[in-house]
C-alpha cells in the first residue's frame, strides 16, 4: 500500500511539475511550486 | 526561451531551495541524542532480541536492564510512548542516568516508540526540542517528538482504525498511536509490530509491573493519576497511599475493559504483569495553550490556562506557578519509588529495591539539569 501511496504522490508531482513549466501567469506557477514542496519531500521518503 | 519559461526556472530554484532547507531541519530531527549510561545500567539490548521482525525497522529501540545485587522481583518502565510528553521520556533518562538496583530487576525503555521521536506534529507549532543546563555549564539538548509512528515508516492511514484483538473503530490516525497497538501481532503495521514486540519481552522476561508513563492536557479529565489494570490496584492504591504522605495527590482510576489497545488493559489481560499507566498535566499538549514554545514544555506556565482555571474547566490545579517538568518528572520519578515499595511488600519474596533517584524535592530545588550526565 506504501509503493501505491508514494507512486500516487510521484505522479501528482511530475503532473505539478509539468503545469509550473507550461503555466504562463507567474502566480499560478508559484502556487504549483507550493503544491510541489510536500509533494518532493514525500517521495523522498523525508517529510 | 519563453517568459513564463523564465519565471518557471526562477520559482523552480526557489521552491527546490524551500526544499533544501525544510528537509535540513526533517532530517536533523532524525538524529537521536544519547542517553550517558549510568551506573546501574548492566547491558544495553534491542527489543528486536525478542521479536526479531523488529531487527533493522525503525521501531527497534534500546532497552536498559539493570540486574540488582541481589535477586527480586522485576519492574519495566516504558518512557516516550508518546513522544510528545516530555516527562514520561525524560524520567526514563533520569532512571537510566542515576538509577542502581540493590535488589531485583529493572527494565527502561525510554523511546518506546522510537519512530515517533523522528518527526513533530504538524500543525503544533511544537518546539523542536528542549535545553538542559546541567551542573558543569553544559547542556543537554533532547527533541520534542509526535504523539504518533513517523508517516515516513507506517503510510498511509487507514479512514478507521480497526485494533485487531477487539474489532474496536477508532479514527484512522491512531492506527500509529503504540497505546493503541497493544497487544501486537506480527503481521499488522509497524506500530502493532512495535507493541508486539514489547508483549513478548514481558512474557518471556516475566516482568511483573510494567508502569507505562504519560502525560496529559489539563483539560483531560485523567490527569495526574495511575490508571491501573484491575490486577494492578492493591498495589496501586498502595503508592497512592504512600504519595498522599508525600503531599504528593494523585488519583487511581481503575482500566475501562472497553477501551482497547492501552497498555493498562492489553498488558494486563495478555501477560501476567501488574499494568499501570501514569499522567502528569503538560500545558503544551492542550487545546487552550497559548504560544507553544520551549518555555512551555519546560516550566508549564501559560495565561490561558489560569484562565481556564477560573472558570472551572480544568481536571487539575493551575495557577500562575504552572506545572514544571521538574513537578511531572518527580511525580513520575517518586511515584515509581512507590511502586517499587509497595512491590515489595505485596511480594516479599521478589523484592524490587532502586536506589538513586532523585527525590521530588531534590528534582525541584536543583533542576532537572542537575541529574543529567555531562556527554563525553
Amino acid at each position: 500500500m506504501k509503493i501505491i501511496y508514494l507512486t500516487i504522490a510521484a505522479g501528482v508531482l511530475v503532473l505539478t511539475a509539468w503545469n509550473l513549466w507550461t503555466e504562463k501567469d507567474w502566480r499560478k506557477q508559484a502556487t504549483a511550486a507550493m503544491v510541489a514542496v510536500p509533494l518532493l519531500l514525500r517521495v523522498l521518503l523525508i517529510k | 526561451m519563453q517568459k513564463h519559461h523564465i519565471s518557471a526556472v526562477i520559482i523552480s530554484i526557489l521552491m527546490l531551495a524551500a526544499c533544501v532547507v525544510a528537509g535540513v531541519t526533517f532530517l536533523e530531527h532524525r538524529k537521536v541524542e544519547p542517553i550517558v549510561r549510568g551506573p546501574g545500567v548492566t547491558e544495553i539490548v534491542k527489543l528486536s532480541k525478542w521479536y526479531p521482525g523488529l531487527e533493522g525497522t525503525a521501531a527497534d529501540t534500546d532497552v536498559y536492564i539493570f540486574k540488582g545485587e541481589a535477586p527480586g522481583g522485576s519492574m519495566l518502565v516504558l518512557g516516550g510512548t508518546h513522544p510528545n510528553e516530555p516527562s514520561g521520556f525524560l524520567s526514563a533518562v533520569l532512571l537510566i542516568e542515576n538509577a542502581t538496583m540493590a535488589s531485583g530487576t529493572l527494565y527502561v525503555i525510554p523511546r518506546a516508540n522510537n519512530s515517533g521521536f523522528s518527526h513533530n506534529d504538524p500543525q503544533e507549532g511544537a518546539p523542536t526540542g528542549y535545553h538542559f543546563t546541567l551542573s558543569d555549564g553544559s547542556t543537554r539538548f533532547f527533541r520534542y517528538g509526535s504523539r504518533a509512528t513517523n508517516p515516513i515508516h507506517q503510510w498511509p492511514d487507514p479512514d478507521v482504525y480497526v485494533h485487531a484483538a477487539s474489532g474496536q473503530t477508532l479514527s484512522g490516525n491512531e492506527t500509529r498511536n503504540l497505546n493503541r497497538g497493544y497487544p501486537g501481532r506480527t503481521d499488522g503495521t509497524l506500530t502493532e509490530k512495535a507493541c508486539y514486540g514489547i508483549t513478548q519481552m514481558i512474557l518471556a522476561e516475566k516482568i511483573g509491573l510494567s508502569v507505562d508513563l504519560h502525560e496529559a492536557s489539563p483539560e483531560y479529565p485523567v490527569i495526574n493519576a495511575i490508571v491501573a489494570h484491575e490486577r494492578a490496584m492493591p498495589v496501586a492504591s498502595q503508592v497512592v497511599l504512600g504519595l498522599e504522605f508525600s503531599d504528593i495527590t494523585i488519583g487511581l482510576e481503575p482500566s475501562p475493559k472497553n477501551l482497547r489497545g492501552l497498555t493498562h488493559r492489553e498488558l494486563g489481560d495478555a501477560t501476567d504483569t501488574l499494568a499501570v499507566l501514569m499522567e502528569t498535566a503538560n500545558p503544551s499538549q492542550g487545546r487552550l495553550r497559548g504560544r507553544t514554545d520551549e518555555a512551555l514544555a519546560l516550566e508549564g506556565k501559560d495565561l490561558y490556562y489560569i484562565k481556564a482555571q477560573q472558570l472551572g474547566r480544568l481536571y487539575v490545579p493551575f495557577d500562575e506557578k504552572g506545572h514544571s517538568i521538574e513537578e511531572r518528572v518527580g511525580r513520575h520519578l517518586s511515584a515509581l519509588i512507590e511502586f517499587a515499595f509497595a512491590m515489595s511488600s505485596e511480594y516479599p519474596d521478589q523484592p524490587i529495591e532502586i536506589n538513586g533517584i532523585p527525590a521530588y524535592d531534590e528534582l525541584q530545588q536543583a533542576g532537572l539539569g542537575a541529574y543529567l550526565r555531562p556527554l563525553q
